[in-house]
């Protein structure tokens, strides 16, 4: 019996991925297990391992191509076997794919008002659904929720999205381009028609597709900066002490568990004992209230080259620098190798964002929703500061607080905030 | 649980708590001996005697007006109107003191009484002893107004009226004295201002009060068979009014029929339906909101007219597949 390889779903958010790497080529021997493919979702890119063996029969999604979660991928079947109709009953593709693509015809002129229920309104308006596309079935010709479901449901069958989103933006008409019934419309498919179709493109810029992480960058901090409303705190840091610390503690920690105590991690440590005595700041402005978040992970800002990405220091209060310095240094390394899974980055309280690496001094940072808080931090800087009338050369941090006021006041921030800058000036007491 | 009728559960309410509390007394037309036009108080003036069960004469503005009367000076009153439509009566006495008193004294006196009455058609009564309006008086401020339709609920309810430091006007239908159902023997209250789901569904909340509920019910079991799985909201009291358990339903279910016993035309299921409209359910309708009332006219002596007045199992039936088409 042929198997049938979907894109698995491998996060709690993740809906579609994209094929990197098939690791075996058509009609090749595969075995169970075996790994068959490298797949990359919006945070990492995993391979993905054969769940039968035989022979890879046909590969269905070629290397590039986005597919959405439970789309086929491939067959493995035995050598000889008739190859499974693909795109029937599936439960993806409901709808007779490569025929005529069903558009209500006539479509109504383009003014005229379409009757729909405001679930349908609310539905379309979620999934960007044009209603006058959806044919209506509700009474009076009404367009009710379960039209834009099945339509959504329709649409979804018959092109990548990534093709979807290049023929939109090029104007390319999808249903022009024929395709095998059952098959899905690739980027290929939309570039080859955009060939024939256009004279030679004289490009003067190149579009980079919102697509993976990008994507998911893009729509959080626009629906964060738009929906949070933000106010900053900024205050400076005599980071003597918290250096002088870290001196005495980093080779005590490197031989105990072969890492370099970081100023990210006395960071998290301390911004974790602030959080356990300011508990609202630990907190997320939800639909019916502020949620106060019981447990403490702390996310820290790690920069890719392609992207931005929070893994998390789960329980950050109950551990001590030893553990957080190793922590932290396992998932900067996963984050770099693109290995992190979603229980590394999920469910994060609080975010750290330092940027002094790259010669920042200060900054205010987007919050990370539904958290209510992020730390922006900087560098490191000696200068000149008075000290009981004296001036005398300090090395000095900026930190930023970027708070939900939905949530956090000023007051509430700044006792929040100062009470870090507490910590670090006396690091001593942090260890307690 | 005993199984019970709606009229014992109510008397058993009463008494109880003139058991409990030596100022809580009743007063209304024929209520002593003769145990009141439907029964309610049967037996009641064996047990408490006539001072705490007051046979009055003939004059419904000074029943209420000694209601309030004694009600101010520290009693707990439960007047009986006859009928519902008689309450028109008392209108001033209801709506221009008792409502308001607490209000103009800043607080300083409570008004903890109740005014009971049967309301609706369904018994021949003819025009002048078989309305509902309960929706009137919850358009005034200062009072509250409680609608059961179950056994179980008119007991707790009726309790909870007497406790209650405001006006209430309690008013019951006379189609469900007979209707029985499982009362437990123990003190209970149920709290005012609390809808109640009566039955489940997914695929369209009704808002039903009064005798309306019993009819939903009946309504759901017959579209049942037609694979439509109705959930029934009962307000139980139309103020304070729950409309967060009604817009959660709606929310859930997408579509709502609001059936009430009044006539239609600026009746309680209009402010129901403005309420959800006004809510964020609204974004989850998927059809017009619906509402099934009584007609716009007196109601009629002739039986069969009678019946047409106001909305019937088979009405629900109707209006229900109209939404789901």
């Amino acid at each position: 019996m042929a198997e049938i390889v979907r894109m698995p779903k491998l996060g709690l958010t993740m809906t579609e991925g994209t094929i990197v790497k098939w690791l075996k080529k058509e009609g090749e021997e595969v075995k169970q297990g075996e790994p068959l493919l490298e797949i990359q979702t919006d945070k990492v890119n995993l391979e993905e391992e054969a769940p039968a063996s035989g022979i890879l029969r046909k590969i269905l999604a070629p290397e590039g191509s986005v597919v959405a979660v439970g789309q086929e991928i491939a067959i493995i079947g035995a050598e000889t076997e008739p190859l499974p109709e693909i795109g029937k009953n599936t439960g993806v593709e409901v709808k007779q794919a490569g025929v005529e693509p069903e558009r209500p015809a006539p479509a109504p002129p383009p003014s005229e008002k379409v009757k729909a229920s405001p679930a349908a309104k609310r539905v379309a308006r979620e999934y960007g659904i044009d209603l006058k596309s959806v044919t209506p079935t509700g009474p009076d010709g009404r367009v009710v929720e379960r039209d834009v479901l099945e339509y959504i449901e329709s649409r979804k069958v018959k092109a990548t999205p990534v093709a979807r989103k290049i023929a939109e933006e090029k104007g390319v008409d999808l249903s022009r381009i024929g395709k095998l019934e059952g098959e899905r419309i690739t980027k290929q498919d939309v570039l080859e028609a955009l060939k024939l179709a256009s004279v030679e493109p004289r490009e003067e810029y190149r579009v980079i597709p919102w697509a993976g992480m990008r994507k998911i960058i893009s729509d959080k901090m626009v629906k964060t900066k738009a929906q949070v409303p933000h106010f900053y705190l900024t205050l400076e840091v005599d980071m003597g002490k918290a250096l002088e610390l870290r001196e005495k503690l980093a080779p005590k920690i490197q031989e105990l568990n072969g890492v370099k105590l970081s100023i990210n991690d006395i960071l998290i440590k301390a911004a974790a004992r602030a959080l356990v005595e300011h508990p609202l700041v630990n907190s997320s402005a939800g639909e019916e209230g502020i949620v106060v978040k019981n447990r403490i992970n702390i996310g820290l800002a790690v920069a890719l080259d392609d992207g931005l990405i929070v893994p998390v220091i789960r329980d950050a209060d109950k551990k001590g620098l030893v553990q957080i310095s190793k922590e932290t240094a396992e998932l900067i390394k996963k984050a770099r190798e693109g290995k992190l899974m979603p229980d590394d980055y999920l469910d994060g309280t609080f975010t750290i964002s330092n940027l002094g690496m790259f010669d920042i001094e200060e900054f205010s940072a987007i919050i990370n929703a539904p958290e209510s808080a992020i730390l922006a931090v900087g560098k490191i800087v000696k200068k000149p500061v008075v000290v009981e009338d004296e001036i005398v050369v300090r090395p000095m941090m900026k930190l930023t607080l970027s708070c939900d006021h939905r949530v956090i006041d000023g007051a509430l921030g700044a006792k929040f905030l100062r009470r870090i800058k507490q910590l670090l000036e006396d690091p001593v007491e942090m260890l307690l | 649980m005993a199984e019970k009728l709606y009229i014992d559960a109510l008397r058993e309410g009463l008494r109880e708590e003139m058991q409990r509390d030596e100022s809580v007394f009743l007063l209304g037309e024929d209520i002593g001996i003769y145990g009141g036009a439907f029964g309610v108080t049967r037996g009641l003036i064996d047990e408490f005697g006539e001072e705490r069960v007051i046979d009055t004469p003939i004059s419904e503005q000074a029943i209420v007006g000694m209601a309030v009367g004694a009600a101010l000076s520290g009693m707990r009153p439960i007047a009986e109107i006859m009928f519902f439509d008689f309450l028109t009566l008392a209108m001033d006495q209801l709506i221009n003191q008792g409502a308001k008193i607490r209000y103009m004294f800043g607080g300083k006196a409570k008004v903890p009484m109740v005014v009971r009455a049967p309301m609706g058609s369904g018994t021949g009564a003819a025009a002048q002893h078989s309305q509902s309006f309960p929706g009137v008086f919850a358009h005034f401020p200062g009072l509250k107004v409680v609608i059961p339709s179950t056994p179980y609920d008119v007991k707790g309810l009726i309790k909870a009226a007497i406790r209650d430091d405001n006006p209430v006007v309690f008013a019951e239908h006379k189609l469900l004295y007979r209707v029985k159902g499982e009362v437990p023997d123990e003190d209970y209250v149920l709290p005012l201002g609390k809808a109640d789901v009566k039955r489940k569904g997914r695929d369209i909340t009704i808002v039903a009060g009064s005798i309306m509920v019993i009819r939903a019910l009946e309504a759901a079991k017959e579209l049942e068979k037609e694979g439509i799985d109705v959930e029934v909201i009962d307000p139980r009291t139309l103020k304070p009014l729950d409309m967060r358990t009604i817009i959660d339903s709606v929310k859930k279910t997408g579509r709502v029929l609001i059936v009430e016993d009044d006539p239609m035309s600026f009746g309680w299921g209009a402010e129901v339906a403005a309420g959800i409209a006004g809510s964020e359910a609204f974004d989850y309708l998927d059809a017009p909101v619906k509402r099934l009332a009584g007609l716009d006219i007196p109601i009629p002596y002739n039986p069969n007219l009678e019946r047409h007045a106001v909305p019937q199992v088979e009405n629900i039936v109707e209006a229900v597949r109209e939404l789901l088409r």
